[in-house]
């Protein structure tokens, strides 16, 4: 109780403050930017934060995080574009409105939609991560194990890729994971006598370089695409009737965005897609869908926000990503060193609460930013993508550089981001290298102590309750994604 | 006496397992590419190679010439926008880099010109 309180009082710090103030609008302003979303903007912006102390560094990429994810919206409703792919379903019904001259009905309802699935996630955060950490200081390392692995195991259903390749991704994010000294026995793997490599594969970088880099050549693809956007007076709050309209969307979406965020490896897309579907199936005028219909905006929007928070819980409470920005985050919490994870709610606590206070202000700040900015950042949304592009890209290599003052991870930065590119041209997700990128290093030793543990018996996990039920709920998520296929399409024929 | 895993044998359980699964993705959901590479993408991945030969000069000429090229060769004709892309930014993030971050950059033909 009293971390809870303490981190409470921390946001008085006028320092955090202007950090989370500076950071929230940086993230809508990333949002709003077609090509750059809350995973890649994080990535792009976690050099500048090594500089800081750990609070404000994490605090800021949070920030970004619930504030870029929020302002997907605004291109998704101004220009038929979603900002993140979190807002694609957003668009669906945004813009339909915009072009009836709604355009302000439509934001002010993705504000407040967001707004409240977002503070509700938060809540849920703050209730389930201390809860959940408790319960893993009963794991041991094979439940551990077990329980990375399933992390792993979810990684078959992210992303724009098929399974299989969403898994090979994965995997090969785990291979470039053991690269460097081995750190029990000193024995160096696959750095061909390279020194750069004795450390290993920074990720920070391969993340700066399969998120940004690889965007800047698909922008590269589309410079043809011409955006004409919706012109727009003002935002407008939504009406006693809109709300009686859409509470129980938001309310739903929420959950369902709690929910589908909590789950390792799952984020706000997935989120997005079954909260409007959720939204139309329960609506009682579903043939409005698609045509401005003000429930498929907040069961969308309230969705992606929701699985902000509910992406955060199994990040901190036992350092496995929610989500592709909560790795990033992940990332910078390593940087920083801190390993998240049961210890942080006893050790750390202050810390954690610091954080999930600072998630809850900046859902509140991001409602006054987009009530009275987004007419501003709307104007954003049309800088060139010829004169945005090459300073992300300077960005990106000095922001690199600046980790370790090594060229070195420059030339990762760009390797990765010509793999990442063709990665995603032949159909792979880039999401789960970089998940397996962060989980692969935790995976191995695990194992290991296991065995120990276990005295090489591997089979003995098996016998274990808790290890068997993740390993039971591994084998589900394999094989879920296929029935999750069939149940897309045809929900979206 | 060997005890636990050894360090080559995650990597190699990694390796078969990558082996395995692309055998499955070969036979069960092939790669498909429908079109070619276009001359935009390629020109991009060109101009990344020159940005690699020029860091050898200096990594803010190399990064100031290839954004200016990369905003021109992606359609960019305004003069003034194209000086800001190759000059001011770059400069704007070496002071910022170098002021407020304490980063000391490799040495070259234009960093000498600040650190003497």
């Amino acid at each position: 109780m009293d971390a809870f309180i303490n981190g409470f009082i921390s946001l008085g710090d006028p320092q955090l403050l202007l950090v989370l103030l500076v950071s929230t609008l940086g993230g809508v302003v990333i949002g709003a930017l077609p090509g750059l979303n809350a995973t890649n903007g994080a990535a792009l912006l976690l050099p500048f934060t090594l500089s800081m102390e750990a609070i404000p560094a994490i605090a800021s990429l949070v920030a970004i995080y619930c504030s870029a994810t929020f302002a997907g919206a605004i291109t998704a409703i101004l220009i038929n574009t979603p900002g993140t792919p979190a807002s694609a379903t957003t668009c669906l019904d945004g813009y339909p409105l915009a072009q009836r001259g709604e355009a302000g009905r439509a934001l002010g309802l993705a504000v407040v939609s967001s707004t409240i699935g977002g503070v509700l996630s938060v809540i849920c955060l703050m209730i389930a991560a201390p809860l959940l950490a408790r319960m893993a200081y009963q794991f041991t390392p094979p439940e551990y194990f077990a329980l990375t692995l399933f992390g792993m195991s979810m990684l078959a259903s992210i992303g724009e890729g098929s399974p299989l390749k969403n898994l090979i991704s994965g995997t090969f994010g785990v291979f470039l994971a053991l690269v460097g000294v081995d750190m029990l026995t000193s024995v160096e793997r696959f750095t061909f006598g390279s020194h750069d490599l004795y450390d290993g594969i920074g990720f920070v970088p391969v993340m700066i370089g399969i998120f940004g880099i690889s965007e800047l050549i698909v922008q590269a693809s589309s410079l043809d695409k011409r955006k004409e956007r919706v012109s727009m007076k003002a935002v407008q709050l939504p009406t006693r009737d809109d709300y009686r309209q859409v509470w129980k969307t938001i309310l739903r979406s929420s959950g369902i965005g709690i929910f589908i965020g909590i789950l390792p490896a799952e984020g706000a897309t997935v989120a997005s897609m079954i909260g409007y579907n959720e939204a139309k199936r329960w609506s009682k005028t579903p043939e409005q869908f698609g045509k401005g219909a003000i429930e498929g905006i907040a069961g969308s929007e309230a969705a992606n926000n929701a699985a902000t928070g509910g992406a955060m819980v199994p990040t901190l409470a036992l350092g496995i990503p929610g989500s592709a920005t909560a790795a990033v985050i992940l990332a910078g919490l390593m940087v920083h060193g801190i390993r998240p994870g049961p210890s942080m709610f006893t050790e750390q606590a202050n810390f954690a609460y610091t954080i999930f206070w600072s998630m809850m202000l900046v859902n509140l700040l991001f409602l006054v930013v987009g009530l009275t900015g987004a007419k501003i950042f709307a104007r954003i949304t049309l800088i060139p993508t010829q004169v945005l592009w090459p300073c992300v890209f300077m960005v990106s290599i000095v922001g690199a550089y600046a980790l370790d003052q090594s060229m070195f991870d420059v030339w990762i930065v760009l390797i990765s981001g010509i793999i990442g590119f063709f990665m995603r041209r032949y159909g792979f997700s880039v999401v789960p290298l970089a998940i397996g990128l962060i989980l692969g290093e935790m995976l191995e030793q695990r194992l290991g102590q296991s065995m120990v543990m276990l005295d090489e018996k591997w089979w003995l996990m098996f016998t274990r309750p808790l290890a068997l039920l993740f390993f039971c709920l591994t084998i589900a998520a394999l094989f879920g994604p296929v029935l999750w296929t069939k149940y897309l399409v045809r929900v979206f024929k | 006496m060997k005890r636990g895993i050894q360090p080559a044998d995650f990597p190699q359980l990694i390796l078969i397992l990558m082996l395995v699964l692309t055998v499955a993705m070969i036979w069960l959901d092939p790669i498909i590419v429908d079109k070619r590479l276009d001359s935009k993408t390629v020109g991009s991945l060109v101009l990344f190679g020159v940005f690699g030969g020029l860091t050898f000069i200096d990594l803010f000429l190399a990064l100031g010439t290839v954004a200016a090229l990369l905003a021109m060769f992606w359609g960019e004709r305004r003069w003034h926008a194209v000086v800001g892309i190759g000059l001011m930014m770059p400069a704007l993030i070496f002071l910022l880099f170098d002021q407020v971050f304490e980063i000391r950059f490799p040495r070259g033909v234009l960093t000498n010109l600040w650190y003497g």
